[in-house]
């Protein structure tokens, strides 16, 4: 194998943990509650501007204020649901798309009024520091940000088969009106449901801050990559995430090595459209459908 | 009653259509006639996507793509091969409408998100494949994104307002034709309870399919005349997500599935857009966000779907 096929390969395994480590809130979110939240990218802008302003101010490494945005996040997922989206609960699909969209518009709007149209990024003494190993360039922090994905996969995965409220969460997915006779609290477990995929999603936007632009306006790239990572690995199907996101990464990049970069966004789209013609359970056949 | 109401509508209809006809005469700068002008290319724009997604319930996230194949084809055909502007876009809408036809047929199997995603899917690739397509096989058709300049016209704004408004007039009466035939009663079986209206022998594919494509004819038609208004387009700017979402949130603010819903809605946005958006253009899109969520939760099924419900309407 050839070092320039070895390296794409390895860059898009790289990449495609990233897109795993944002997606799976994504999936948890639409696999729950039906809900495609359009706003998924502001999410991620919020986790890696908490660490961006931890870091300028403070001095704090983004791995340490990790927790902090994870936290955040989650009051923010919790609210959010809570007191807004519940409201749609119930109501054709389509009200739930718009609302978010419009919570995208508005939350990315206040950012820019608040923090400019800037671009900023974190620069760390590992920003941009490799490993040589057999003559192929790991980066530091993405290989980082691959671990934290394995790990969120694993720790949801965890979550949600152990405990007693993954078990609630797992019910209102299957059947809410049955889980509500069981004694369910329907609304906060969504509320607690939007707060978790939050959460994990804020962990991922503050993981990801020392290798990416950050910006107000970044949110909408990001949730567009989400959709499609999730339709591949399955809608709803937490370890989909995973797999979807490595496959698509390493297309990704060899597309981008062997062609050009405009042409792998084109073959990112051409490959969900055909997905979902095709395959709309996703690769493994193992998410839902509508 | 309620055929009679529906009458009285259709006759104030016409007339208000007949009396915008003489809004060129009325205006007293060319910047009104610009605005009255992109109104009604809005409300036609908004009621092609409520002909498909607000009668079927089957949530269309690309419908701008047909917009920007009709751009395109209009483009190419008076640039490259010289062909006059009107018979160029009855092509626009002949080959938006057939591209809907092929698209059509394997993704409205689809349903709820899976519908949506796919669509906004499909429209995305043809913008990446009309940016790339150029680079990528080494030849000059589609032009990327330096984009293509269509001969410049000599003619007024008034000569555009008069290709938009038969236009518009056309889709807004389809809707009203649609409230009125069986095709109609199938597209709204369809949203209420598909699987039901198949059984009860209702052929749900055809009349997706017919939906989608006559949408699509006047989605093409619309980019055709906005391609030659303009003069100037390029795929980010035909193939804007943002167009699509306009759509959405005007029919939404108007009403889904309903007759006045798209004109009502697009008539409010746009002219919000012009006096709200000239004035406080930092605050804007904020202000967007606000009303896209306040409409959500307090009148979900929008200004005059709200009405129909209230007042106990069949047909508007």
């Amino acid at each position: 194998m050839d070092t320039v096929l070895a390296q794409a390969i390895i860059n898009g395994l790289l990449l495609g943990g990233v897109y795993a480590a944002y997606s799976a809130g994504f999936s948890l979110i639409f696999g729950v509650m039906g809900v495609v939240n359009l706003a998924h990218g502001e999410l991620i802008m919020l986790g890696a501007f908490t660490s961006y302003w931890l870091f300028a101010y403070f001095n704090l490494d983004p791995y340490l204020s990790a927790p902090v945005a994870m936290g955040l996040l989650f009051l923010f997922g919790y609210v959010v649901q809570k007191y807004i989206i519940n409201r749609v609960i119930g109501q054709p699909h389509i009200m739930s798309y718009i609302l978010t969209f419009g919570l995208h518009l508005m939350v990315a709007n206040i950012a820019i009024k608040m923090w400019t149209q800037d671009f900023r990024s974190i620069t760390t003494s590992y920003s941009g520091a490799n490993a040589a190993i057999w003559g192929l360039n790991i980066p530091y922090a993405r290989l980082v940000t691959f671990i934290v994905a394995l790990f969120v996969t694993w720790g949801l995965w965890f979550f949600l088969m152990r405990t007693e409220t993954g078990r609630a969460i797992r019910a209102t997915a299957q059947d809410k009106e049955v889980a509500r006779l069981m004694g369910v609290d329907i609304r906060n477990i969504y509320a607690i449901t939007f707060g978790l995929g939050a959460a994990i999603t804020g962990l991922s936007g503050s993981v990801m801050s020392p290798f990416v632009i950050i910006s107000p306006e970044m949110g909408l790239e990001y949730t567009i990559i989400a959709f499609c990572v999730v339709v591949l690995g399955g809608m709803g199907y937490m370890p989909g995430a995973l797999v979807g996101g490595l496959v698509l990464g390493v297309a990704q990049s060899l597309a981008a090595t062997y062609l050009n970069a405009g042409v792998s966004v084109a073959i990112t789209f051409i490959i969900l459209f055909v997905m979902l013609i095709i395959r709309p359970r996703g690769l493994l056949g193992k998410g839902s459908v509508a | 009653m309620n055929y009679r109401i529906d009458r009285i509508i259709l006759i104030l209809f016409l007339m208000f259509t007949g009396a915008v006809a003489f809004v060129p005469y009325l205006v007293q700068s060319e910047y009104q006639l610009r605005v009255v002008t992109v109104v009604v290319l809005w409300v036609g724009i908004a009621g092609c996507w409520n002909m498909m997604s607000g009668y079927t319930g089957y949530i269309d996230f690309g419908p701008v793509v047909y917009f920007g194949i009709g751009s395109y084809v209009v483009a190419i055909a008076m640039t490259k091969y010289s062909v006059p502007f009107f018979p160029s876009l009855f092509l626009s809408g002949c080959i938006s409408a057939f591209v809907a036809f092929l698209v059509g047929i394997p993704t409205l199997r689809l349903r709820g998100a899976y519908f949506a995603i796919a669509t906004f899917a499909f429209a995305e690739a043809m913008k990446q494949i009309t940016l790339e397509f150029d680079r990528t096989f080494n030849v000059s058709f589609f032009q990327g994104s330096d984009g293509i300049t269509l001969p410049i016209s000599n003619y007024e704004n008034s000569f555009f307002f008069y290709c938009i408004l038969p236009v518009t007039f056309l889709v807004v009466f389809t809707h009203y034709f649609i409230e009125h035939s069986k095709f109609g009663y199938a597209l709204k079986a369809i949203k209420e309870a598909e699987s039901a209206a198949e059984i009860s022998g209702v052929n749900t594919t055809a009349n997706k399919l017919v939906a989608y494509v006559m949408s699509a004819f006047f989605l093409g038609l619309f980019g055709a005349i906005e391609a030659y208004w303009i003069t100037y387009i390029t795929p980010s700017d035909v193939f804007n997500v943002q167009k699509t979402v306009q759509m959405v949130i005007m029919t939404l603010l108007g009403g889904m599935g309903t007759f006045l819903g798209p004109v009502v809605g697009a008539t409010f946005l746009t002219l919000i857009s012009e006096t709200l958006g000239a004035q406080f253009v930092e605050y804007y899109l904020i202000m967007i966000g606000a009303i896209i969520i306040v409409a959500i939760l307090i009148m979900p099924s929008g200004i005059i779907g709200g009405l129909k419900i209230r007042k106990k309407l069949r047909f508007i």
